[in-house]
Formats: C-alpha cells, sequence, structure tokens
C-alpha cells in the first residue's frame, strides 16, 4: 500500500501523530532504482506494509511510554519539591517536561509546561529559574512562527537577567533578540543584539559563547552581502570552535564560511568546506538535523552551479535522513528544493515535490513561513516551466501568507507589515 | 601518469613481500617482478639495462603513491596500527601523511590528491564505512579505501565487499596485510585505454537513438513503420530501457511531429491529482483549484500524449482513460462540457499487463485498446556491442559538460561494464558514465572513475571474500548463506520483504539471520 493510500485511513488527530510518523519511517521505495517514476519518487510514492509497521509497533509504544513515564515523573518530582519547599528545583522539573515535549515535536505542549514552569518561577527570590524559562519560552515562540511573544520573552529574560548579574541569561536573551529581528529582516537591530551579546561573552571569557556570537554576526554579513567581514567574523569563530573541538558548532560555522565562498563565486571552495561541515558533523553528535541542513544547502550549491546529479544525490540522502527520522519540517523543505532542481531542469513533472511540500506543510499546520517559501519556490517553478499564469497565482498566495502572518505579528519598532512582506518576496 | 590512447603496455609491478622489515622491503623494492614473473640475475647488458630503467620507473612511480592515514578514537592500537602502515609504506617509497580524525581527513583529500586511505574506523564502523566510500567517491582521483577496525565482522566485510572497500583490516595489522594491499593497489594500476568508436546517433530532440544490435535495428524499422499511422502503441520494457526515446522517435516520424509531445508519469502523481492532470479542471472543482486549468490530454491535441507507467492508475481513472482513447473526447474535473481530443496515445509500462489483467488489476479492454501495436524493448544486456556505443555516446554528451574530453575507456573498465547485470539499462549507464565524466581527469575512463559495486570487482582482495576462509579453504555454510543474503539484498535494493520471498523464507526469519550475521 502506497503511502498516499494509508494516510487516508488515518485520522488526523494530535494524539495518533507518533503512529503518523511511524508509517513514514517505515515507507520503503518499492520502484526500482532505474524505474522512470524513481526520479519523482516522494514519500506518498513509497509503500508501507502492515507487517513492518506491526513489527515496529511495540518499539514506538515503548517510546510513547517512556515519554508519557518522564512527563508524569517530572511532574511528581515537581510536587516533591514543592512538599519540601523547593520550588527552584521544581521549576526545573516542570522546564524538563517542557524541553521533554519540544524533543518530541510536541511544541504547542512543551510551551503549556513552560507556562505553568513561569507561573512558579516568577515567585522565586532566585531569578535565575525565571530566565531560564523566559528563554526557553522564547525560544519556542520563535519557532512556532509567534515571533512577538518570542520577543516579549525574550526582552523580559534580558531585564531580569541583567538586573541579577546573569551572563549567561543576558547573553542568551541579546541572542534570541537578535535572532527574532533576523526572521523580521531587521539587520541593524539584530547587528546591535548580537554585538551586545558578544561583548558580554567576551567580559565572561566564554570562549564558545563568543565564537557562537561571531557566527551570528558573520551569517549576519552575509546576507547582508557584506562577504569580506562575514570571511573574517567567521574565521574567527572557527578558529575558537576548531580549538576547543566544538564539533556541532564547527559543522554549522563551516556551513555557513562555505555559503559565503559560494557568494563569492567559488563554488569548488565551497563545496570542500560543506564536506568538511558533514564530517564534523558526523564526528559530534550525528544530529540528523544538522546533516540535513548541512546537506541542503550543499545541495543549494550544487543546483546554482547546475551540478544537477549531484544536487539530487544531496537531497535524496537528506531525504532519507528526515524520513527515518521523522524530521517533518525538513521533509517539507526536501520536497521543496527537489522542486526547485527540477525546475532549473525544466521537467514540468517536477510539480508533485511541490504537491507533496504542500500536503506535509498542511499536516504540520504550523510556520506560516515555511507555507510562503513552498508557494514561492513552486511560483519560480511554474515560471521556469512556462506556466506564467499558475506562476503569478502562486506567487500572490506566498505574498498574501507573509502579509497575513506579519500583519498578525504587529511588528515593533514601526516598520509596516507590506514593507517587510514586500522585503521579503 | 597521463596515458596516451596509444599506449598498450605499462610496467607492472608486482610486489612479492613476505617479511615485516624495511631491509627486506628495500631489497625487494629492487628485485621486483615484473608480470609476476622474477627477473632473471645478472643476464645480458641489454637485460640489465632493461632491469635499471625499469628498477627507476619504478621507484618513480613508487614515489608517487600517496597514502593517508586517518585516526578515529586515538586509542593505542589505532595509533600503533597506523604508525606501521606510514613506517611500512615509507620503507616501500609510498609518501604518507597522517590526520587525526575524518573532518581534517576532508580537508586533506580536498587540497592534494591521494591514491589510498587507511582510515580506522570508530564505534559505528558499518555508518562509517557508507560514509568514507561517499566521501572518497567525490574526492579528487577517487583514493581507494583500506578500513580498520577492532574485530572485523562478517556483515562489515560483506558491507565493505559491496562498497568497494580495497581492504577491511583488523588493528592488529600484519606486514603481510599490508603487502597484500599495495599488491592489489598496484594490480588495479594495469589498464590499457581503448578508443571509443564514433557514434553514429538518430537525434530525437535532446534525446537520442543509439545502437546497431539486431533487435535494435528491428525497432527503429517498426517505428518508421507505425509512426506515419494514428495506430495507439504500447512500449513495453524494463526500467530504462528507453521508452520514452522510442515514443519521442514514433511522434518526431509522425503526421503529428509539428503538434506537441506531452509526457505524464502515471505512477509519479499524487493519486488525488491524478485525474485533473490528464483532464484538467475547471475553477473551484476542489480545494485548490484556483482557475480553470487545461490537462495533458487537452495540451497534446494535435499532437503525442505518451502515458508512462500506465499500470500505476486505478481501476476508475483507467476507465475513463479508456473513454478518452476510445471516443477521442473528455470532460475536465468539475465541468460538464464535453471536449473532442484529437491525440495519438502512446503507452508504456514495465509491468506484466496480462498478469495485471489476470489479478484484476489492469483492464482487459483498455489493454487492447492501447496495443494496436506493441513494441518490446531489449535489455541492455542483450544488445552486444550498443554497450560500448551507448558509452561513447554518453561520454561523447557528458564531457563538454564537465569539461571534459573524453575518448577512450580503459580494457578494465570495458570489461567492468559488460560483466554488469545492468537492472536499470541505458538509463543506467548514462548515470554511470555521467558520473564518471564528473571525476575523470584525462581522455581515458578508467576503473577508479566508475562506482565502488563495479570497482570491487578488481583486485579484490581474499579479506573481503566471505565465502572462502584463510588460505582459500572453502567457507562455513553459514558465511555462503550471509553471502547469498547479502546477495539477495542488494538485488531487491533493500527490500525485507522481496528478499525474503526471494529466498523462501519468512521476513521474521530474514530478520533474525541479519542480525545475527550483523548483515
Amino acid at each position: 500500500v502506497k503511502v498516499e493510500q494509508a494516510l487516508r485511513l488515518l485520522p488526523g488527530l494530535e494524539a495518533l501523530a507518533p503512529l503518523r510518523g511511524l508509517l513514514f519511517s517505515s515507507a520503503v521505495s518499492d520502484e526500482g532504482a532505474w524505474a522512470g517514476s524513481a526520479q519523482k519518487l516522494t514519500l506518498g510514492k513509497r509503500v508501507v506494509s502492515s507487517e513492518e509497521m506491526r513489527q515496529r509497533m511495540s518499539n514506538v509504544l515503548a517510546q510513547i511510554v517512556a515519554h508519557f513515564s518522564a512527563l508524569y515523573e517530572a511532574y511528581v518530582t515537581a510536587l516533591e519539591c514543592l512538599e519540601r519547599d523547593d520550588p527552584a528545583e521544581a521549576v526545573s522539573s516542570l522546564l524538563r517536561a517542557g524541553r521533554l515535549e519540544e524533543d518530541a515535536g510536541r511544541l504547542a505542549q512543551g510551551r503549556v509546561w513552560l507556562g505553568v514552569a513561569l507561573g512558579i518561577a516568577k515567585g522565586l527570590q532566585n531569578r535565575k529559574p525565571e530566565v531560564e524559562t523566559l528563554l526557553s519560552l522564547g525560544r519556542l515562540s520563535a519557532v512556532l512562527g509567534s515571533l512577538k511573544e518570542a520577543a516579549r520573552h525574550y526582552r523580559l529574560a534580558l531585564t531580569v537577567a541583567e538586573g541579577g548579574f546573569d551572563d549567561a541569561g543576558t547573553i542568551a536573551a541579546c541572542e534570541g533578540l537578535g535572532n527574532v529581528e533576523v526572521e523580521q529582516r531587521g539587520w541593524e537591530e539584530a547587528r546591535g543584539w548580537f554585538s551586545r551579546a558578544l561583548t558580554l561573552a567576551e567580559n565572561a571569557h566564554d570562549e564558545r559563547r563568543i565564537g557562537q556570537m561571531l557566527h551570528a554576526l558573520g551569517e549576519l554579513a552575509r546576507r547582508t552581502g557584506e562577504l569580506q567581514t562575514a570571511t573574517d567574523t567567521l574565521r574567527r569563530a572557527h578558529e575558537r570552535f576548531e580549538a576547543q573541538m566544538h564539533e556541532e558548532d564547527m559543522a554549522r560555522v563551516l556551513t555557513t564560511e562555505a555559503m559565503v565562498l559560494a557568494d563569492l563565486g567559488l563554488p569548488a571552495k565551497a563545496a570542500a568546506l560543506y564536506r568538511e561541515a558533514l564530517a564534523w558533523a558526523w564526528r559530534g553528535q550525528r544530529e540528523p538535523e544538522t546533516e540535513v541542513f548541512i546537506r541542503l544547502k550543499f545541495a543549494r550549491l550544487h543546483i546554482e552551479t547546475a551540478s544537477f546529479m549531484e544536487a539530487e544525490d544531496e537531497i535524496r540522502k537528506a531525504e532519507q535522513l528526515a524520513i527515518s527520522g521523522n524530521l517533518m519540517h525538513q521533509l517539507v523543505q526536501i520536497y521543496t528544493l527537489l522542486g526547485t532542481l527540477r525546475g532549473r531542469q525544466a521537467d514540468e513533472a517536477g510539480f508533485v515535490f511541490f504537491e507533496q511540500a504542500i500536503e506535509l506543510a498542511r499536516m504540520l499546520g504550523r510556520v506560516p513561513s515555511l507555507h510562503a517559501e513552498i508557494y514561492q519556490e513552486y511560483a519560480a517553478f511554474k515560471h521556469a516551466v512556462g506556466a506564467r499564469e499558475e506562476s503569478e497565482d502562486y506567487l500572490e498566495r506566498a505574498r498574501q501568507i507573509r502579509v497575513d502572518w506579519i500583519e498578525r505579528l504587529s511588528v515593533p519598532g514601526g516598520r509596516r507589515a507590506t514593507d517587510i512582506a514586500g522585503a521579503i518576496s | 601518469m597521463q596515458r596516451g590512447l596509444t599506449a598498450r603496455r605499462y610496467p607492472v609491478q608486482v610486489w612479492l613481500v613476505h617479511r615485516s622489515s624495511t631491509r627486506q622491503l628495500r631489497s625487494l623494492t629492487n628485485n621486483m617482478t615484473v608480470n609476476g614473473s622474477a627477473l632473471p640475475p645478472g643476464g645480458s647488458a641489454l637485460m640489465e639495462h632493461a632491469q635499471a630503467t625499469e628498477s627507476a620507473d619504478r621507484r618513480a612511480t613508487a614515489k608517487r603513491l600517496r597514502f593517508l592515514t586517518v585516526g578515529a578514537s586515538g586509542s593505542e592500537a589505532e595509533l600503533a596500527a597506523l604508525a606501521h602502515v606510514r613506517e611500512w609504506a615509507g620503507a616501500a617509497g609510498v609518501e604518507t601523511e597522517h590526520v587525526p580524525d575524518l573532518p581534517r581527513a576532508i580537508r586533506r583529500l580536498a587540497l592534494d590528491r591521494w591514491n589510498l586511505v587507511f582510515a580506522a574506523l570508530s564505534d559505528r564502523p558499518a555508518e562509517e564505512l557508507a560514509w568514507w566510500a561517499d566521501v572518497l567517491r567525490r574526492s579528487e582521483g577517487a583514493p581507494r579505501l583500506v578500513a580498520l577496525v577492532q574485530r572485523p565482522s562478517m556483515g562489515l566485510a560483506l558491507q565493505s565487499q559491496k562498497l568497494g572497500v580495497l581492504d577491511l583490516l583488523s588493528l592488529s595489522l600484519r606486514f603481510e596485510d599490508f603487502s597484500r594491499v599495495l599488491e592489489s593497489l598496484r594490480g588495479t594500476e594495469m589498464e590499457e585505454p581503448i578508443a571509443f568508436p564514433p557514434v553514429d546517433a538518430e537525434m530525437v530532440g535532446a534525446h537520442a537513438l543509439v545502437g546497431q544490435h539486431p533487435a535494435m535495428l528491428d525497432i527503429y524499422k517498426l517505428i518508421v513503420r507505425v509512426a506515419p499511422s494514428n495506430a495507439t502503441v504500447l512500449l513495453l520494457g524494463e526500467s530504462g530501457t528507453g521508452k520514452e526515446v522510442v515514443a519521442r522517435a514514433i511522434h518526431q516520424q509522425g503526421s503529428n511531429a509539428s503538434g506537441p509531445f506531452v509526457a505524464v508519469n502515471c505512477a509519479a502523481i499524487p493519486e488525488n491529482l491524478l485525474e485533473s492532470e490528464l483532464f484538467g479542471h475547471e475553477k473551484g472543482a476542489f480545494t485548490g483549484a484556483m482557475n480553470r486549468r487545461a490537462g495533458r490530454f487537452e495540451l497534446a491535441i494535435g499532437g503525442t500524449l505518451f502515458l508512462d507507467e500506465i499500470a500505476d492508475m486505478s481501476l476508475a481513472l483507467q476507465a475513463k482513460i479508456l473513454r478518452a482513447v476510445q471516443e477521442r473526447e473528455i470532460e475536465r474535473v468539475g465541468g460538464g462540457e464535453v471536449i473532442p481530443v484529437d491525440v495519438r496515445v502512446v503507452a508504456a509500462t514495465n509491468h506484466d499487463l496480462k498478469a495485471a489483467i489476470a489479478q484484476g488489476k489492469f483492464r482487459e479492454d483498455l489493454y487492447y485498446r492501447l496495443a494496436i501495436v506493441t513494441i518490446d524493448l531489449p535489455r541492455l544486456s542483450d544488445r552486444g556491442d550498443d554497450l560500448l556505443l551507448l558509452a561513447a555516446y554518453f561520454a561523447q554528451h557528458f564531457g563538454p559538460r564537465y569539461g571534459k574530453s573524453i575518448r577512450a575507456i580503459s580494457d578494465r573498465a570495458l570489461d567492468l561494464l559488460r560483466r554488469h547485470e545492468w537492472k536499470g539499462n541505458v538509463r543506467e549507464l548514462r548515470n554511470v558514465i555521467e558520473r564518471a565524466a564528473v571525476v575523470a581527469t584525462d581522455e581515458t575512463l578508467r576503473v577508479e572513475h566508475l562506482p565502488e559495486e563495479f570497482r570491487v570487482r578488481v583486485g579484490a582482495p581474499a579479506a573481503a571474500s566471505p565465502v572462502t576462509g584463510p588460505d582459500d579453504t572453502l567457507g562455513t555454510l553459514a558465511a555462503n548463506e550471509a553471502s547469498h543474503i547479502a546477495r539477495v539484498l542488494a538485488h531487491t535494493g533493500g527490500v525485507h520483504g522481496a528478499a525474503a520471498e526471494i529466498l523462501g523464507i519468512h521476513r521474521n526469519t530474514l530478520a533474525r539471520k541479519l542480525k545475527e550475521y550483523g548483515l
């Protein structure tokens, strides 16, 4: 049975998300690798067998039980902490529950746990748990696309952390505010926040945070086209990470350095850095998210240099990782990029990838920027294959999603939503 | 070494070394054999001159070899093994360099060309092997890999073989292992270029029909005969045999050649979209139908509609296709208007449609409506010397795209192509030659440019062979079973269900055996 058929039997209930994850990760390609349709293979066209799913079901159920056990345990521990009058420890337990939910991809539930934690943290004399909770809430809100809320949490965290001379908390709050600005294309504001975080990290002699802030500033310089500044800043970050053998950070900074080299018109050097970045990711925690991230950037380079075969290789590897790891958000990006690749190859059948991306994004049901990104790329694809009218329709849809989203945010700083949407598209 | 197309024979170095001492290695370097036969001691002045020249050549060749040793965990056993490699390699005149880990190795591989990488594997050797194979395939000169592990298992040995790893060795490295690696590496260097023949391709748009095999000549004749009529054609053949190219050729030779050629891969399109894709839809016919849209049948009016992988659609949709083909009219989804469609339909499948009919999965009436003329395309492995012609055509086609001028293929590479199974037929060959064109460094395609699964057949040492024990004794039943399971899995592309079916065992039994053998 194909995944697209199997999905029709599965109600769209939140509680069944792990079952959907099991369905996706059990899916295999039954096409011979050389069938004409293999090049157009999407998740929906993979096949699943009930037997395979049944075999793997016990593992999934065990994970679910372990997850809920950990949540219950966190709650009971928090209760114990209150019994022995240790509310700070209770906040830690609730924060742990929030992170467990976040790790399981249940972001909205995670936010609820963090809200409960914040309620207790606010009453504490020690403000560190409050800062920690606010930072977690800020990050989660940003991931969920609620930038206004994220900014509010980060600002509160900043105020409390500064008042308590909490350097780590202040740095994290500045970083968070910088990231929120980046999401809204507020480059100068972002630079201000990252620079402030860098100064604080330098004062605290925190080498890793210095490296991370340099990376953030380097990435910002790249995005604003200051490639020389980006090169210098990223090199400083790189040197720090390598000296301390922070593999994950190395993988990320090398990826950004590769993007700068690509922008400088040096694709061969960029490719070498992408490969090295993959190796660092491999040497580190082997987080599939990091590997998928690097492979997609690498694939973009291949697409830009018309190395389509290599691009396809990278994207398909990322696809396999994302399917095995149930990384839905990344799968949406993967199919969007496959569609873009087919557009560059003038293969009009590439629309199947955009349709798959739209369907998966619909299942995710959040992150308007992701939806807008799909339609924007879909519009470019339609334009490339000569369907001008449809291209305009999709472009308009992308623009509308962004305007709606930004209007909902009531962006601070006086910038008008339509201006920002215009700058984005 | 740059090898001209006229060169036919190269000095062959087979190093017969048996002791782990530098003195003996040097001595052996000076008394190497050529083509496996020991040179007579002393002899005429001419022989002495020849020996001196060959020795110098060999030393020069040896100096050109470069090995990179790569650490992983930094354990004592690993450091000792890699130090041995460097010591033995240095004594043999091979240049070596050491890097502590995989990321630094990638950096080093990007800067220079290496012949061989001795890599210690860490805690997840199976995954790491696959990683290394991928990294080296993309590195300049496609260096070979020798993997060093704490405890080589049968599963790892089989995986190494599949990935084209030159050898899989224990960290308790012996000199004999090293010399065998060196011997097998040099064995792979004996390749002679064979100039590609000129190719007379029949261009079909951006595609080409290439081949002189009698089966293909029959197909060309059939295309010419059938094209002028408006008859529906059914193309049968395995994946990658060129069904779409033939469909395009029929269109190009036909009376509707000036009309559009519209291709639809029925297996690739989501089921819920296929109907609207084929027949179009009216505005608002379903969620997402923002505007009225013409389907592929309409777009192909006055031309040819190519329905690829026709077996992959529901019976309900087959009924609609039948109506469209029979009555030459369609209705858009959500619309009532009947639209006449003057379209020639060419359909294709790699499935056995008669079996599908027997199973109730394909409509018999549609089959007979489509199969007015049937063309069976041969497998690449049944097309004899067309393989060389096609390889030549693809080399000529892809070379310029990657800035290369490829004029020849080595004898060994061609031999490997000829022995390959070609499950993906011409499409697979095209892919192999394109990849080779990417990594080729001069005008000859060699074994090192072929994918790992091809390269393993050249110079594969005994260590990677699971079916024989030490000293070439016959392997155990378990070893043979593991090897056979691995082959079947490779055949099914890793699909367990299909593998279990071929092996005639239950999936659970297969799962147990895979675990048992570490596959």
